[in-house]
């Protein structure tokens, strides 16, 4: 069915509009509507449709190739062949690539639907597009006939669909515009038995239901965000935020922690594991949020270390490093700026260097407080290698990591007046906040309500002064702002506590083994130390809820864990896959050659029957006698009659004597070839004989 | 196997339906509505950085639109089918529909569907169809040819119904288009009303259940020598028909032994004293037999079809005024049918043929016995065959020593032969033909 006079130009200059290609998109709607004014038409067969349909598709193909190649779109081709040496830069962005292509369609499809519009029959067959469609027209029993279709509207739809490509800047010129455009497009298909008015109305109101539609959707969106922000990124989502981490201080019921395994441990030779798998470390507490005081600009890239191929990075520079982790690790986070995944490493304190980081891996970056960020993949395994001693955190600073929040101050207080600390050396305090917290207080995920409210206490001062029981976000805090009391400088740090084993050397770190604790200051050693007062009773708490399906919740992490594997190229299943790909696809070729070989054969054959039986007559050898006459400058004119051009042809003097023997062959020929009985045998030589002496005749001549 | 093809067939039941639904619908235009709202669904997640969500909400609303119309139309119609008898299997078969607006209010716009009987098969049938398919079909050969549905009973074309006034009626012209030999049962009917924005059909169902008998497919064939002579066919046409009988004699006869009791003249006896036999006029006329084999496992076969369809073409052809036809084959049992020379018409074993089945639970032989049992009393057989055997080559055999003259009719899958062809005299003799399907026209319009 055609669309309505300019709707095609119409919707051009909307997509153009919308996708900044407005002088393009109007070019291409004013050539298609001109169809209107134009009259003249090429015939254009179903094979003509069929190569510029062909055509456009390796358009798309290639421009699918060119966008993919630009964004150094990697984790496809280069990787999948040379590994790791190939992609440095790489990583997969397809969702770019999909919505480049998205919204560049309808250049892709113009030539196809402008050839629709410029030619005869104004519409395409359906053959020409669809390669199953084509074969089997070929195969069919009896003869198929053609189907036709007009293309316009599915390209009006495509146009809009494209224009529908773009970010969403909160304008309402897209709904706007979309509005009129498919009013535009369905006032042709309307019922007929309403009047315009209903017709209108009915619009009216569909454009204003979705148009509060459309707003509903965004504001559950950012409500969906918002819950999410709230609690969600913490506890479910498993990647803290590098610049803040937000606590479940002061939330009040039972702690939700997930048992999904998030990291994959594998110790070299039998040593034990790190204990403490650091993401990051915080130095400001305000309002049950921790701070790193800083953003994302802060983190500066880590350049990869000389002569290891780009798959080093020192994180401590000169560090000798005693022990050896392999750690694989999912990287949930999101860059807005490279458009990639990106998080938090979980690393063993006091690493120095990280080894085997692949290649897909577009940057690694690390800020002052210890953390250091992956970009790249949405899965990772590398080596990291610690020891103790200086770890990658910046010196202790007076004006954070002494601060302690005023509102928090009385509690503190009281604390350590209950303390009764005399000494001042770090390692007797420490040990004295030790113990503490481990005579005093127990570990517990579930808060209750608090029935005689007291409005000026803090969640912090609760835990210290009156409940006593907590998860070890309390503990924490409570140990690094007691500690900055105490004249110790302190921080506070979040990531995992690994101690489940799985199998020899191997170990397993769940979503409920989050952990949070204190890095200490040791001014002998000039590192940074951690110090964990949570009672040791949280892992065997922990462990407790576990449910009873845990091993098969196991096997589909495990499932998952492999899935990560292959998908972010970090194990050898695609080169695996590859060679597997290759004899099925050699396979599928040997089908499709067998096949075509025997059907040409079978043509072959047929056509040898066919032959098999030539037209009568076409062996004549009046044929020569043609030629030869023809040469002398009178040829024979389509359509000609034997008989009357050899009359034209005698006419000439000097061929007079031949008009008579020539009159005779031709009679002979012309029951070779046109009397069913043909010549006999005397009469198929006299002519052979009579031709070749006209023939010699006419040489002489 | 089995548990995933049930998953199968219910998807397949499902997406059937839920297609047939949406086609009758929808209109055009709200189909592609409802294909954009897949669409734009699945790519308006992302809402930060595309638009298509609104596309979504806006083609969304007007489909919620369209559903809510449906619910105000509440017409009231009485409808009258003018079906012919029989139709044929793919050829179009128009006919009118009157229509009557039972109530005050004039209606426009209107559309006419056709309800059919539900024609997805049950789970034994589909699941017989899919085996016989993989056996056929080659793994990864997408584009070889696949057989179309063969349990879809026709196509349908929606009709506009001229406008209505109060009370009035009109008269609406549309057209099947039978795709299945049989009886198509059509249960009701449809008129369609689309929504103001022409995306979505609200339905007023009218109850008109009807049948039509669609003939088998038959091509054109070439005037036949058929092979054979004319017969002397003992008691004449009445008799040879076992219908009735004539009472046109030629003679009267003294009784002789071995002559039927029913040919006593019994007047004739009572006058002279002794019993007198009447004599009636020899008839001879050519009478031919048309043997059928219906023995194959698949259910569905498009052998089967092409067989019938052959037989039926040979059923419309043959000269039934100077001749007799009996069409030989076996379902439940073993049948024949003799048409020709005012017994009955070919229009008959037209209608036999449209419910004629595969035959599962007999052999190739209670067709043999059939035909053997039946040969001595015509004058040639044409024997349609749907593969050639062991089986089928003896009994051809049989027929030639009974110096019975055949026409072999043999057809094979298309690019299909048959396999040692050449061993036997039968094959050589000039009597035996292979139709390969999608030839089968051209084949049959170079027999002599």
């Amino acid at each position: 069915m055609k669309t309505p006079p300019f709707l095609l130009l119409a919707v051009l200059v909307f997509w153009g509009w919308q996708s900044d290609l407005l002088i393009l998109g109007a070019l291409m709607g004013v050539a298609l509507e001109s169809s209107r004014f134009i009259k003249t038409r090429w015939d254009l067969s179903t094979d003509d449709f069929r190569r510029l349909w062909n055509f456009c598709v390796l358009l798309a193909g290639a421009l699918a190739l060119y966008v993919f190649s630009t964004n150094e779109g990697g984790g496809g081709f280069g990787t999948l062949v040379h590994g790791s040496a190939a992609g440095r830069t790489a990583t997969l962005s397809g969702l770019h690539t999909a919505s480049t292509l998205a919204r560049w369609m309808p250049m892709m499809f113009f030539l196809f639907i402008a050839a629709q519009n410029f030619s005869e029959r104004e519409t395409i067959p359906l053959s020409a597009i669809s390669l199953i469609f084509r074969r089997r027209q070929q195969n069919a029993v009896g003869i198929k006939p053609e189907w036709y279709v007009n293309i316009a509207y599915p390209y009006f739809i495509v146009c809009l669909f494209s224009a529908s490509i773009h970010a969403n800047e909160g304008a309402h010129t897209f709904f706007g515009g979309e509005g009129v455009l498919l009013a535009w497009a369905l006032w042709p298909l309307r019922a007929r038995r309403f009047n315009f008015a209903i017709w209108i109305s009915t619009f009216l109101l569909a454009l204003a239901l979705a148009y509060a539609g459309s707003r509903g959707i965004g504001q559950l969106a950012q409500l969906a965000q918002n819950y999410n922000a709230q609690w969600m990124t913490r506890w479910l989502s498993s990647r803290p935020d590098p610049t803040q981490a937000m606590t479940a201080i002061g939330q009040i019921g039972e702690l939700q922690m997930s048992s999904a395994i998030v990291i994959r441990m594998e110790t070299k030779n039998g040593a034990p594991p790190p204990s403490y798998l650091r993401e990051a470390s915080y130095h400001s507490y305000r309002s049950q949020t921790w701070f790193a005081g800083g953003s994302h600009n802060e983190f500066l890239d880590i350049p990869a270390a000389a002569n290891s191929g780009g798959t080093a990075y020192d994180l401590v520079p000169g560090k000798t490093n005693t022990a050896d982790v392999s750690i694989a690790c999912y990287i949930n986070g999101w860059s807005s700026e490279l458009s990639v995944p990106e998080s938090l490493l979980p690393l063993p304190s006091g690493s120095g260097r990280l080894e085997n980081i692949p290649s897909s891996v577009v940057a690694v970056k690390q800020n002052l407080t210890g953390g250091v960020l992956a970009a790249g993949p949405g899965f990772l395994i590398f080596d990291a290698r610690y020891g103790a001693g200086a770890t990658l955190d910046s010196p202790p600073n007076t004006n954070w990591d002494l601060t302690v929040p005023t509102n928090e101050i009385p509690a503190l207080e009281q604390i350590v007046a209950e303390l009764k600390i005399s000494s001042t050396n770090p390692a007797q305090v420490e040990l004295a906040v030790a113990q503490f917290f481990a005579n005093k207080f127990t570990y517990s995920t579930w808060q209750r309500p608090d029935k005689t409210p007291h409005p000026n206490e803090t969640p912090l001062a609760r835990f210290l002064l009156r409940t006593r029981s907590g998860h070890c976000e309390y503990f924490a805090t409570a140990t690094v702002l007691l500690l900055r009391e105490l004249g110790i400088r302190t921080r506070y740090a979040v990531g995992y506590y690994a101690h489940e084993a799985d199998g020899e050397n191997q170990y397993v770190v769940r979503g409920r083994d989050a952990h949070a604790w204190c890095l200490v200051w040791n001014d002998t050693t000039k590192a940074w130390e951690d110090f964990d007062t949570t009672p040791g009773s949280w892992v065997a708490t922990e462990s407790q809820r576990a449910h009873a399906w845990q091993s098969i919740k196991d096997f589909f992490s495990w499932l998952h864990f492999q899935f990560s594997k292959f998908r972010w190229g970090q194990s050898h299943l695609r080169r695996y896959i590859l060679w597997a790909v290759i004899p099925m696809m050699g396979f599928l070729l040997y089908q499709i050659v067998f096949r075509r070989g025997r059907k040409r054969q079978a043509q072959k054959s047929n056509n040898k029957n066919s032959g098999a039986i030539p037209w009568p007559g076409l062996d004549s050898e009046f044929y020569q006698l043609e030629t030869k006459i023809a040469a002398r400058g009178l040829p024979r004119q389509s359509g000609e009659a034997l008989s009357d051009w050899l009359a034209r042809a005698l006419a000439e003097n000097t061929l007079a004597d031949l008009r008579a023997p020539l009159a005779e062959l031709l009679r002979l020929h012309y029951r070779h070839r046109f009397d069913p009985n043909g010549l006999n045998a005397e009469e198929r030589k006299s002519l052979a004989q009579k031709v070749n002496t006209v023939l010699k005749t006419l040489a002489e001549k | 196997m089995k548990p995933i093809y049930r998953l199968f067939y219910l998807s397949y039941r499902v997406i059937g339906g839920a297609w047939y639904w949406a086609r009758r619908r929808f209109t055009t235009a709200g189909l592609f509505v409802a294909g954009g709202i897949i669409v734009t669904g699945a790519t308006g997640v992302d809402i930060e950085n595309t638009m298509t969500y609104q596309a979504f909400t806006l083609l969304f609303a007007f489909l919620i639109f369209g559903f809510v119309s449906s619910f105000f139309f509440r017409a009231k119609f009485s409808a009258t089918r003018f079906l012919p008898r029989v139709g044929t299997a793919g050829q179009p078969l128009p006919y009118r529909v009157e229509i009557k607006n039972l109530t005050a209010k004039p209606q426009t716009g209107l559309t006419l569907l056709e309800n059919l009987t539900d024609p997805r098969p049950t789970f034994a049938e589909w699941l017989a169809f899919q085996m016989a398919e993989s056996k056929r079909v080659r793994p990864f050969h997408v584009a070889q040819r696949r057989r179309r549905n063969p349990f879809r009973l026709a196509t349908l074309k929606p009709a506009e119904i001229p406008p209505l006034a109060a009370y009035g009626e009109a008269e609406a012209t549309t057209e099947i288009l039978p795709l299945r030999r049989g009886i198509l049962r059509l249960t009701g009917i449809t008129v369609a009303r689309p929504d103001p924005l022409g995306l979505f059909h609200s339905f007023v169902k009218i109850s008109a259940a009807q049948t039509v008998l669609i003939l088998p497919k038959r091509y054109p064939l070439p005037p036949i020598a058929l092979p054979g002579a004319v017969r002397y066919q003992e008691g004449g046409v009445a008799l040879a028909a076992n219908v009735g009988r004539s009472e046109e004699f030629v003679a009267l006869r003294d009784y002789r032994h071995g002559d039927p009791l029913r040919h006593i003249h019994w007047r004739s006896w009572a006058r002279i004293g002794k019993p007198i036999v009447k004599e009636f006029e020899d008839e001879f006329f050519v009478r031919h037999a048309l043997v059928l084999d219906t023995f194959d496992t698949e259910p569905n076969s498009e052998i089967l079809e092409e067989a019938i369809s052959i037989g039926a073409s040979f059923a419309c052809t043959i000269l039934t005024q100077e001749s007799l036809l009996d069409l030989l084959f076996v379902g439940h049992q073993s049948y024949c049918f003799t048409a020709g020379r005012g017994l009955a018409h070919a229009d008959q074993i037209l209608e036999i043929l449209a419910s004629v089945k595969n035959c599962a639970d007999k052999k190739f032989a209670t067709l043999e016995q059939l035909v053997l049992n039946h040969v001595s009393i015509v004058s040639g057989c044409i024997c349609i065959f749907q593969k050639w055997d062991a089986a089928r080559r003896i009994f051809i055999e049989k027929l030639k020593a009974l110096n019975v003259p055949l026409l072999v009719l043999i057809i094979v899958p298309p690019g299909g032969g048959i396999s040692n062809a050449g061993e036997s005299a039968v094959e050589t003799d000039g009597s035996l033909h292979v139709l390969e399907i999608g030839k089968i026209e051209e084949t049959l319009a170079k027999l002599k």
